[in-house]
């Protein structure tokens, strides 16, 4: 990038903590994750690396924490040159990292993670008195307040991030990389953590924070990277660039949203819940009052942080959960508690978010997976066999239909990309016409052309008359699909809103984060 | 079509260059001390094949091993490991041998009825192990291990109290009858119409899990459990209808292969074919048009130990370990999932996918 | 009845308890090391059978029992060694892995054995060693629980011994931490630079030596002859009893108790004209319905949580 710049701060001070040199990395199966990547961090900064998901921010980054090797350039420490990806390589270099699904083992004492892999012994026996005392002293001096002796995997979610925080530090750490670590916190823990990231850099220690959430990044940060297809997209400070700059530079284009034209749907709604609560041990999967309504031909997007109660709602509609309270009727039935079987009966289909355990069996073949769960059809069976050539040219025909790319319809799943796959569990859940639709992020982490096809896909199921439930985290996707928009939040439904051009991800913000319409 | 027939050979190819390189290594060291060291290797390699009567005898070998390899794929399909084949071997021996010396005679269908009741019998074995954990989420690979033990020693509780003959010299059974025995295939051998049963149910195995709707929907359960549930498939009536097939296959198993081979049932120790059986269905890789070459192949090595043990003198258990060395190297991804393997295959599909 | 509370009471009927606990304590704490490092040595009959030859045989040949024993835990050890290297190194899966130690120790000692005697089934033509038993000093005098507890195999004191040693080791030694770590998440645990290999590998090693103790137990203390898969399934019920004991050292501890209270209570029924093969039954069956009602019960328990 700006080797202008690096000239400036070479010149300014002492050489960056941090120096990419024109990093590259192809994965074995021939994806190129990164390409010829350069920047770098000056110390005792908060610097953002923004980007889509997978626009190789997380590539990077395991990289320098010693994950990965690049395929080329080099990483430089301190202005050294290191070698990459060597036993124990971050943590003799000082970089610790805060990983989006947390790495501590939750049935250890939160003493036993922070110190797991370099335990200060006695003789034999690992120093349990040195180990408390060191956590104790790494929480009061990073006012990171912990129970030395509770069981990791029963505390609260923000508490295990602070144990993931202190577990980073715990190793004479000079830089800190966090992966998207607001995305499992409410408001007021997130603004507790910004306070707490700031403290850990006025102590000395350089922190990388990766988000896609400009918001943040320009609350906390005070430079940023933005990364786009694997690709050095800009890199700036944040007071010299307003908002939008940094938004095109993610995007690579001009934000801007075509939605469809939004109906209006008035009458008796096919699929109705009231009141609807459901108890689990898990608070991503609680619900609590829940009404919602969603008429034939209507698409209903439902926006929320990840783990709003998007996964409960989901598990009601497809038969996997019972809810506690409340009562969900489809098409005139009463279907609280109705099996997978029955909802499957009354027409309901399901593109799930986890394609290779939800959506298929990727040691089967695409025939196999195509036809799973058509039991009964005449078409592909007679008596208890299954016919063969019918089914091969009906397939043939939901590959054609769908542009599923494949070698042939004999080959495994898993030799399908992503999007392909995707586009084969549409055309399977498609094929039956379905009268309710549940779309649980549908297009996450696949080609731009695979999503625009999918879309147009679930909006023809609208069209053809299906009520339509789209779970997304992609507020982009969201507004282009969406006739109305639920936004969830705990479990709870904060905003009902029709899908007009002044609806904006900035005004779903406060009902995403809970600030506004709670109960 | 071709390319993946193409590709399939090279990893067919790499099996046996694996399997071969294994036999040779295994061979080597106890071939090396003897005077032709070469005439050891031969006598193992060639002397299955020197005559018919050696041939049948590897059938004969592999007919028990063909129906406990359908078994255990049968309940390894189903995602379960149950390892209740073994004991549903012993158990179907012992209860046919019931049902020959206790049912009055059925004439030519005597045989019939008494391996339908060791199937019947012999089923419980794979049955309890499944239903404890459906029911009740037992770990049913310990349940089925121990419980073997626990039918074994009910049957020779069984044997003792009520089918031992006092005048045989030790604890066996009294005569089966000779309608209830099954016809001999080839003079010389003890190959007998068992294996035209096994050979059968093999095809009807593998046409049952390939080319019928419930036999996709087992392997959906067994290969996709998440998968299953979110289609609404009744994943627990399919799991213990496989729990029931696997353990009437090996039920058979033990009664053809008494009623085949024995004059009395003697077993008072488990037989240890459910454990072949296994084998076989991991060289099999658990498709049962494979397990009838698998079941072979280990009978070839079997009656290749018996010339050993005739011709040279060195113990047939060395069969055992060529066996063992093998189990680990064909399930080595460190060999099948190689990348310059991976690479190949993908070559080979791919130059003749763009045809 | 009288006989009974006699036979209850006897310090013979206790001598027979720990007699039965001992191969099945080792071999059980063998396998919950190997357990909790998320690699389940399913092999452990085939490590026991090679340690009970692998003592007789170097206990022939040194007239030592105590060299016997040694070379029973070093052929467990390298075992265990071999078992890690097919795992993480061939990438063989665990289970068959472990179904191949089995089937190879079997045939292997029993090629073993003739090579070196000429015999395939009994070892009974060495004049193999046996591990002494061990008076208590002091201890032996006290009246009552003296003849109890004093006199017993060395080998059964150690397997005592080896339950706070292995709950220690578990619990508060650094390796023990780090196996914890591996079993439950190995990719977390590598993320802190540990080697999950290394600590899989070590905890078969450890595995595979407690496997040879046991096994060296069974010919050098149980008996003083190896005989053709002697092991006769003990490995496997030591898996049940690791299971029973949730792969913690004292549960193993209980269980093994439990089990082996079983099967003293078969053989002690035996004398009461029960029959001898339905009594041998109990030890099997009881580890069935104990886990039954365990896990049961624990559904029970997760669903009121719900």
């Amino acid at each position: 990038m700006t080797d202008g710049r690096d000239d400036e701060e070479r010149a300014a001070g002492p050489a960056p903590v941090v120096a990419f040199d024109s990093i590259s990395k192809t994965y074995a199966n021939g994806t190129v994750a990164l390409r010829d990547v350069s920047f770098s961090v000056p110390a005792r900064t908060i610097h953002a690396i923004c980007g889509e998901n997978g626009a190789g921010k997380s590539t990077l980054m395991k990289i320098l924490f010693g994950l990965e090797e690049p395929t080329a350039g080099r990483i430089l420490l301190n202005g050294q040159p290191v070698a990459t990806a060597t036993r124990d390589f971050a943590g003799r270099h000082g970089i610790g990292m805060v990983h989006q699904h947390f790495s501590l083992i939750p049935t250890l004492s939160v003493t036993e993670n922070i110190i797991l892999g370099h335990e200060p012994r006695t003789g034999l026996l690992i120093d349990r008195a040195a180990a408390r005392a060191k956590v104790e002293a790494l929480s009061r001096k990073y006012g990171l307040a912990i129970d030395p002796d509770a069981i990791t995997g029963r505390l609260p979610v923000a508490a295990q991030q602070k144990v993931e925080i202190l577990k980073a530090l715990s190793r004479d750490t000079r830089i800190l990389i966090l992966d998207e670590p607001t995305a499992v916190l409410s408001p007021p823990e997130i603004s507790e953590l910004f306070s707490r990231l700031r403290d850990l850099r006025d102590h000395g220690i350089t922190i990388l924070f990766i988000s896609h959430k400009l918001n943040e990044v320009r609350s906390l940060a005070e430079s940023v990277t933005v990364l786009r297809a694997g690709q050095l997209a800009g890199a700036a400070r944040l007071a010299d660039v307003p908002d939008n700059m940094i938004m095109q530079m993610v995007m690579g284009r001009p934000v801007e949203i075509t939605r469809r034209q939004p109906r209006r749907m008035t009458g008796e709604p096919l699929l109705a819940l009231f009141g609807v609560g459901l108890a689990s041990r898990d608070p991503a999967d609680r619900l609590k009052g829940v009404d919602l309504a969603i008429h034939a031909g209507e698409i209903v997007g439902i926006a929320g942080v990840d783990g709003s109660g998007q996964r409960g709602l989901v598990s009601l509609l497809t038969g996997a959960a019972r809810p506690t309270v409340g009562s969900i009727r489809f098409d005139g039935h009463d279907m609280a508690g109705a099996s997978t079987a029955r909802w499957r009966a009354k027409g309901m289909a399901h593109l799930p978010s986890d394609r290779f355990t939800q959506g298929g069996v990727p040691a089967l073949t695409l025939i196999e997976n195509a036809i799973a769960g058509t039991d009964g059809d005449k078409r592909f069976q007679r008596g208890p066999f299954l016919r063969r050539s019918a089914i091969g040219a009906a397939v043939e025909r939901m590959v054609r239909d769908y542009s599923v790319r494949a070698l042939s319809i004999g080959e495994r799943l898993d030799s399908l990309s992503g999007g392909n796959v995707q586009k084969l569990i549409a055309a399977r859940e498609l094929a039956t016409e379905p009268r309710f639709l549940i779309a649980d992020q549908p297009t996450r982490g696949i080609d731009v052309a695979a999503a625009a096809f999918i879309h147009t896909r679930i909006v023809a199921a609208a069209e053809r008359g299906a009520a339509v439930l789209l779970v997304t985290a992609d507020l982009d996707e969201l507004l282009r699909l969406s006739d109305r928009v639920v936004v969830m939040f705990a479990g709870q439904i904060t905003a009902v809103l029709a899908n007009e051009a002044q609806l904006t991800p900035e005004r779903l913000g406060p009902y995403m984060l809970g600030l506004e319409g709670m109960p | 079509m071709n390319r993946i027939l193409l590709a399939g050979l090279v990893r067919l190819a790499i099996t046996l260059s694996v399997i071969a390189a294994v036999i040779l290594a295994v061979l080597i060291p106890f071939a090396l001390p003897h005077e032709h060291p070469g005439a050891v290797i031969a006598a193992f390699l060639l002397g299955p094949l020197s005559s018919l009567r050696h041939l049948g005898n590897v059938a004969e070998y592999a007919t028990p091993i063909a129906f406990t390899g359908l078994a255990a794929t049968i309940v390894f399909r189903s995602g379960l490991f149950n390892l209740g084949i073994e004991s549903g071997v012993f158990l179907g021996g012992l209860a046919a041998t019931t049902a020959a010396l206790l049912l009055p005679s059925f004439g030519p269908f005597t045989p019939l009825v008494a391996i339908i009741a060791g199937a019947v019998v012999g089923s419980l074995s794979c049955i309890i192990p499944g239903e404890l954990r459906l029911r009740w989420e037992a770990p049913e690979m310990v349940t089925s291990l121990v419980l073997n033990f626990a039918i074994l020693y009910a049957g020779v509780f069984f044997l003792n109290y009520y089918l031992r003959d006092p005048a045989a010299g030790s604890l066996m059974s009294y005569r089966i009858p000779a309608d209830a025995k099954l016809d001999r295939l080839l003079p010389g051998t003890r190959l007998n119409s068992g294996a035209i049963v096994a050979l059968v149910a093999c095809l009807a195995g593998g046409v049952w899990l390939y080319f019928t709707r419930s036999g996709l929907n087992l392997r959906i359960v067994g290969q996709g459990p998440v998968f299953a549930s979110h289609l609404g498939l009744p994943s627990r009536r399919i799991i213990m209808q496989a729990q029931l097939v696997g353990g009437l296959i090996a039920g058979m198993a033990g009664a053809i292969q008494v009623l085949g081979l024995y004059p009395r049932f003697s077993w008072t120790q488990l037989p240890g074919l459910g454990w072949t059986g296994i084998i076989i269905a991991i060289l099999a890789r658990e498709n049962p048009f494979y397990v009838v070459p698998a079941a072979l192949f280990l009978g070839y090595l079997q009656v290749g130990g018996d010339f050993l043990a005739r011709d040279i003198g060195i113990p047939s258990e060395v069969v055992g370990l060529v066996t063992a060395a093998i189990m680990l190297t064909v399930t080595a991804t460190a060999i099948f999932q190689h990348p310059a393997v991976l690479r190949l295959i993908r070559r080979i599909r791919q130059a003749e996918g763009t045809r | 009845m009288t006989d009974l509370i006699s036979i209850v009471t006897d310090p013979a009927t206790f001598a027979t308890v720990l007699r039965v606990m001992t191969p099945l304590l080792v071999a059980a704490l063998g396998i919950l090391i190997s357990d909790r490092a998320g690699v389940f040595n399913l092999g452990m009959e085939g490590m026991m059978l090679t340690g009970a030859l692998a003592g007789v045989l170097v206990s022939a040949w040194t007239g030592s029992a105590w060299l016997g024993l040694l070379a029973a835990i070093i052929a467990g050890g390298l075992i265990g060694a071999l078992m890690a290297v097919a795992v993480n190194g061939l990438g063989a899966n665990l289970i068959i892995t472990g179904i191949a130690v089995n089937l190879a120790a079997s045939s292997g000692t029993t090629l073993a054995l003739f090579f070196a005697t000429g015999d395939k089934g009994m070892s009974g033509a060495l004049k193999s060693g046996v591990m002494p038993s061990l008076d208590l000093p002091f201890i032996e005098d006290i009246p009552g629980i003296g003849p109890l507890v004093s006199g017993h195999n060395v080998l059964t004191y150690a397997a005592l011994l080896a339950v706070p040693l292995v709950s220690i080791m578990m619990a508060r030694t650094p390796f023990g931490l780090r196996i914890r770590a591996v079993g439950v998440d190995p990719k977390a645990a590598a993320t802190v630079g540990i080697s999950v290999k290394l600590i899989q590998l070590q905890a078969l090693i450890l595995s595979g030596m407690l496997g040879g103790m046991a096994g060296a137990y069974l010919s050098m203390g149980y008996v003083s002859w190896f005989a053709q898969d002697m092991t006769a399934g003990r490995g496997f019920i030591a898996i049940a009893i690791e299971v029973m004991g949730m792969a913690t050292a004292w549960g193993t501890l209980a269980a093994t108790v439990v089990i082996a209270i079983a099967e003293t209570s078969a053989i002690t029924m035996q004398t009461f004209g029960l029959p001898n093969e339905l009594m041998q039954m109990i030890p099997y069956v009881v580890p069935i319905i104990i886990l039954t009602v365990w896990t049961a019960r624990g559904r029970a328990k997760r669903a009121a949580h719900r």
